[in-house]
């Protein structure tokens, strides 16, 4: 047997935000799948002088396998034809298809190329949930979790509706469990459900603020998100609730957004892509990005990602129906929607962000606006809500527009300037972040942030996940080429090249509940449901009966 | 009295048609099906008394499966032009593996799925207005039957999904819905429809335009040919939630309209203005929804894709059949069942040297070169398998196989991939 494998990554300058390490020259030493205090002296060594180490980055909230990502990318055959992808050069590799919704594998060696070892789906509906982690089967290299939607379904709303709050909790654990999630994530409180209600045209179709029965008087997307927040506490998920508030892209939708904030204060909370819900009140579209921030640096139980709007090609892909019924009738755009029995919705509309148009510009200055803002960045992730707001692909520039202020500053004389008035970012915002600040909303702060105690750090004992970038004052292109990735140990990434794909593994909770709701949930499907209890969820397929 | 203790099955999925039930209970005595209890005409046809034959053949006699093999990936290697396809009663597992022999051979492969290309073109070129089928049930009080009655080729729709059973906003089943027949030519809804509309089939296209017109409010037609088509469009705009229900799968082997599906998502789209409107497409059985959605997942395109470049080609256009036909292929790996090939591709096959692992491979009409019998998706082998509205299910096999499509394909591609 020969030795777990080892290496030294020696001499590099050091960004390891969790262990208050900020740019010291130092050696990172590998044993196995682990980060160690030292190997001997003998071991394999990697040069990694003159460049930066990093810890493997953690996207916490991507769109990238699943049953809409699936819907999205069969609406889209004229953009994979655009982006073939052939077989990186490495035995078992294999080809597909890019475009801003890849084909799995290739979803999987772009991430590695990124230098992202960690990736979480951010919106499964639990019916589908055994499609997504098949399309994570195909999805190599880095460690995905899904989070599972919640906040639109039925079983719930008749916990609320009874007040049965500890049978809703009972119900979300049990849930987490048989689909193998992470977290709960919920999309537009109740508003799903009221869409799928039918009836009355499409304004009505919809919740517009946190009192709007749904169903019931007793069900609001204040009770919802209470019950589900309380829960996920209650169950000590690693990862709170993850909001997708109510209103997504409408003018003046930040107060909901505030107010949304204010209905869960004092409980752990993640508010995601905070950029789609950060425009201010009054007529018309304006920034609200400072009077959302604000709260945000108040509040420590709440973090957010930001999913910033990237100029170019885009694909909006959600569970919150109606929305995308607004775009696709105001973009006259194609345009895709699922109902998902009894839980969820889908709804898909490609788009295109142009820096010409004055709602694009607005949004992409609202997201950066978000970012400069943001006092703790370690409650502040970079996201582009992938592929809503932009691609994964296009992180890179992003990181260039916080680093750099004269680039972003030539960017900004470029867009539409129609709606700025009242950006923050007129008024010059001159924050540069640094590396370190970077390797935090990257890396450190999403796997804080996730409750994931091995990632995100090069201390001893962390999952041995790293990214080395050669250092270049153009930022994009430092971000976009690492030098080398390690994932897992197993050098996946050398001399920018990919040259081996690796599964990834699999994050799932497993919360403890009381079975007894087990019961009442088989009534539930023997009523309505339109497959077997035993049949729901993600457990691996039963095997076949003894061979012959 | 049979001599052999029996036992039960429960909760199995039937891949006898794209409904997928998972309510059945299959009952085995010995080593073959007694019963497929809750199956349809279809489903107890389907699942028959479970018996394959576990036959290796290669050039017609038998063989090990070591040489069958090593044979088939000689003849796989060697082709100038492959091609791979995916059958029927093929697992979602199985399919994947189909897929990537198809990439390392820079192969074209097609499968199953095609038989609905157009519903899946139009639905490329408009999108989608759809539901998973347990929300039809859920909240569909109008229905109509475009040209289609389930009964024959999709016998529990009505049962489970669609018009009977009790959801949240149709307390009373049936008697909570209208259903319409919309009779097309010789294609006719259900007989005891509340209503029916008749339509000549040159008329059919033109009227889903009429109607979509009128749902939009605009200027619609005159012609007394269409006005019960206008008025369907009206009820159907003033319905809570109105759905359409189709037949994805083309008639007799007659390609089905391009024009008449893109016309149908057109006019499901246009009633989410006034209203809820989905469009169920039908499609057929064999875990073909799972081919389709594992070839979109691995390469970006949902049937006829082109390996050919080193990369994932579409060509919707030059499938399978489309290839046979042309003479480009030398060579074939058949997946699944061959029984269920389309007339079109099974009649070229028989051109071409092929490899056919899958259940009965070994009574392929196509006489494979190499053939190896392999149980049956849902039978004797697990996995997972989609439903028609592409909801994943989980295999439960009752009887043990001649041995498992998964474990002989995987062989198959680590001897190509060696």
């Amino acid at each position: 047997m020969s030795a777990p494998g080892r290496l030294r990554i020696a001499g590099g300058t050091v960004y390891d935000p969790a262990n208050g390490v900020d740019g010291e020259v130092r050696d990172v030493c590998i044993e196995g799948e682990r980060i160690v205090a030292d190997v001997p002296a003998d071991a394999p060594r990697l040069d990694a002088r003159g460049m930066v180490v990093m810890p493997g980055g953690v996207d916490i909230h991507s769109h990238l396998a699943g049953t809409s990502v699936n819907h999205a990318r069969r609406l889209l055959p004229e953009e994979h034809a655009a982006h073939p992808a052939p077989a990186p050069p490495f035995a078992g590799a294999r080809s597909g298809t890019g475009g801003t919704l890849p084909s799995t594998f290739v979803t999987g060696y772009r991430y590695a190329a990124l230098g992202y070892t960690t990736v979480m789906e951010a919106a499964v509906a639990p019916l589908g949930a055994r499609h997504a982690h098949a399309e994570l089967d195909d999805t190599p290299i880095v460690d995905a979790g899904c989070y599972m939607l919640l906040g639109n379904d039925e079983y719930l709303f008749r916990q609320i509706a009874a007040g049965e709050t500890a049978r809703a909790r009972d119900y979300a654990a049990w849930l987490l469990e048989v689909t193998r999630g992470y977290a709960i994530k919920i999309v537009n409180p109740g508003g799903v459900a009221a869409w799928k209600s039918g009836g009355a045209p499409a304004a009505q179709r919809n919740v517009t603020g946190l009192d709007d029965p749904v169903g019931s008087s007793a069900v609001t997307p204040r009770r919802i998100l209470e019950t589900l927040a309380d829960a996920a506490n209650a169950l000590g998920l690693p990862h709170p609730v993850h909001i997708h508030c109510n209103n997504l892209g409408r003018p003046g939708n930040a107060a909901t957004t505030l107010a949304t904030m204010r209905a869960l204060a004092g409980r752990r909370a993640h508010f995601t892509h905070l950029q789609f819900h950060s425009y201010g009140e009054g007529a018309g579209w304006k920034s609200g990005a400072r009077e959302v921030i604000e709260y945000v640096n108040a509040h420590p139980e709440v973090s957010v990602d930001v999913g910033q709007v990237m100029f170019g090609p885009a694909t909006t892909v959600t569970a919150d129906g109606p929305v995308e019924y607004l775009l696709h009738a105001t973009s006259g755009r194609k345009w895709v929607n699922v109902d998902i029995e009894l839980e969820s919705g889908c709804g898909i509309v490609p788009y295109t962000y142009r820096e010409r148009a004055a709602v694009a510009a607005l949004q992409w200055a609202v997201g950066l606006e978000l970012f400069l803002l943001a006092r703790d960045p370690w409650r502040v992730v970079l996201s582009t809500d992938h592929p809503n707001g932009g691609t994964f692909f296009s992180y890179p520039e992003l990181i260039r527009l916080l680093m750099d202020r004269a680039y972003r500053d030539a960017q900004l004389r470029r867009v539409n300037q129609k709606l700025l008035a009242g950006s923050a970012l007129l008024d010059g915002l001159d924050r540069e972040y640094t590396l370190g600040e970077i390797a935090i909303v990257t890396r450190a702060g999403p796997a804080r942030l996730l409750g994931l105690p091995h990632k995100g750090h090069l201390g001893p004992g962390a999952e041995a996940d790293v990214t080395v970038y050669a250092p270049d004052p153009d930022r994009a292109r430092m971000f976009a080429t690492p030098r080398y990735v390690i994932k897992a140990g197993e050098l996946v990434v050398e001399d920018g090249q990919l040259r081996r794909a690796p599964a990834g593994r699999r994050l799932a909770v497993r919360p403890a509940y009381d079975a007894a709701v087990t019961r009442d949930l088989r009534r539930f499907f023997a009523a309505y449901a339109t497959l077997a209890f035993e049949n729901y969820g993600a457990a691996p397929a039963p095997p076949a009966p003894p061979g012959r | 009295m049979s001599a052999f203790p029996r036992r039960t099955v429960e909760h199995a999925t039937c891949l006898g048609c794209g409904c997928a039930c998972d309510d059945i209970a299959v009952v085995v005595e010995g080593d073959r099906v007694a019963e497929a209890q809750n199956a349809c005409a279809l489903g107890l046809a389907w699942f028959g008394d479970g018996r394959v034959p576990g036959e290796v053949r290669v050039d017609g006699g038998p063989a090990p499966l070591e040489r069958a093999l090593a044979r088939a990936a000689e003849i796989l290697r060697a082709a100038a032009r492959p091609l791979v396809y995916l059958a029927g009663d093929l697992s979602c597992e199985v399919q994947r593996d189909g897929v990537a022999i198809a990439d390392r051979l820079h192969a074209a492969i097609d499968s199953l799925a095609a038989t609905a290309a157009a519903s899946v073109l139009a639905a490329q070129r408009r999108g989608r207005a759809a539901a998973t089928l347990g929300e039809i049930r859920q909240r569909a009080d109008c229905l109509v039957f475009w040209a289609v009655d389930p009964a024959a080729r999709y016998p529990r729709y009505r049962s489970r999904y669609a018009v009977d059973p009790v959801g949240l906003q149709t307390p009373d089943g049936r008697r909570s819905r209208t259903v319409v027949a919309v009779d097309v030519g010789p294609a006719r809804g259900p007989a005891d429809a509340d209503r029916r509309v008749t339509l000549a089939p040159a008329d059919e296209v033109d009227a889903l335009g009429v109607m979509r017109a009128a749902v939009q409010g605009r200027q619609g037609s005159d012609d007394p040919r269409f006005q019960p088509a206008v008025e369907l469009a009206h009820e159907l705009a003033r319905a809570r939630y109105a759905v359409i229900v189709a037949d994805a799968e083309p008639l007799d082997a007659a390609p089905a309209d391009p024009d008449r599906a893109e016309a149908l998502v057109a006019l499901a789209q246009a009633l989410n203005g006034p209203t809820r409107c989905a469009l169920s497409t039908l499609r057929g059985g064999g875990n073909r929804s799972g081919a389709d959605a594992v070839l979109t997942w691995q390469t970006g395109f949902p049937y006829a894709v082109d390996f050919a470049p080193g990369y994932p080609r579409y060509r919707p256009h030059a499938g399978a059949a489309a290839l046979l036909a042309a003479g480009e292929v030398d060579a074939a790996l058949v997946l699944g069942a061959p029984a269920s090939l389309p007339a079109a591709v099974a009649q070229g096959l028989g051109a071409v040297t092929a490899v056919a692992i899958g259940p009965r491979a070994s009574a392929a009409p196509c006489r494979p070169a190499v053939a190896i019998d392999t149980g049956i998706a849902g039978v004797h082998d697990g996995g997972t398998a989609f439903r028609m509205d592409d909801v994943p299910l989980p295999l439960r096999p009752a009887l043990p196989g001649p041995r498992e499509a998964a474990a002989t394909v995987r062989a198959l591609r680590e001897r190509l991939e060696a």
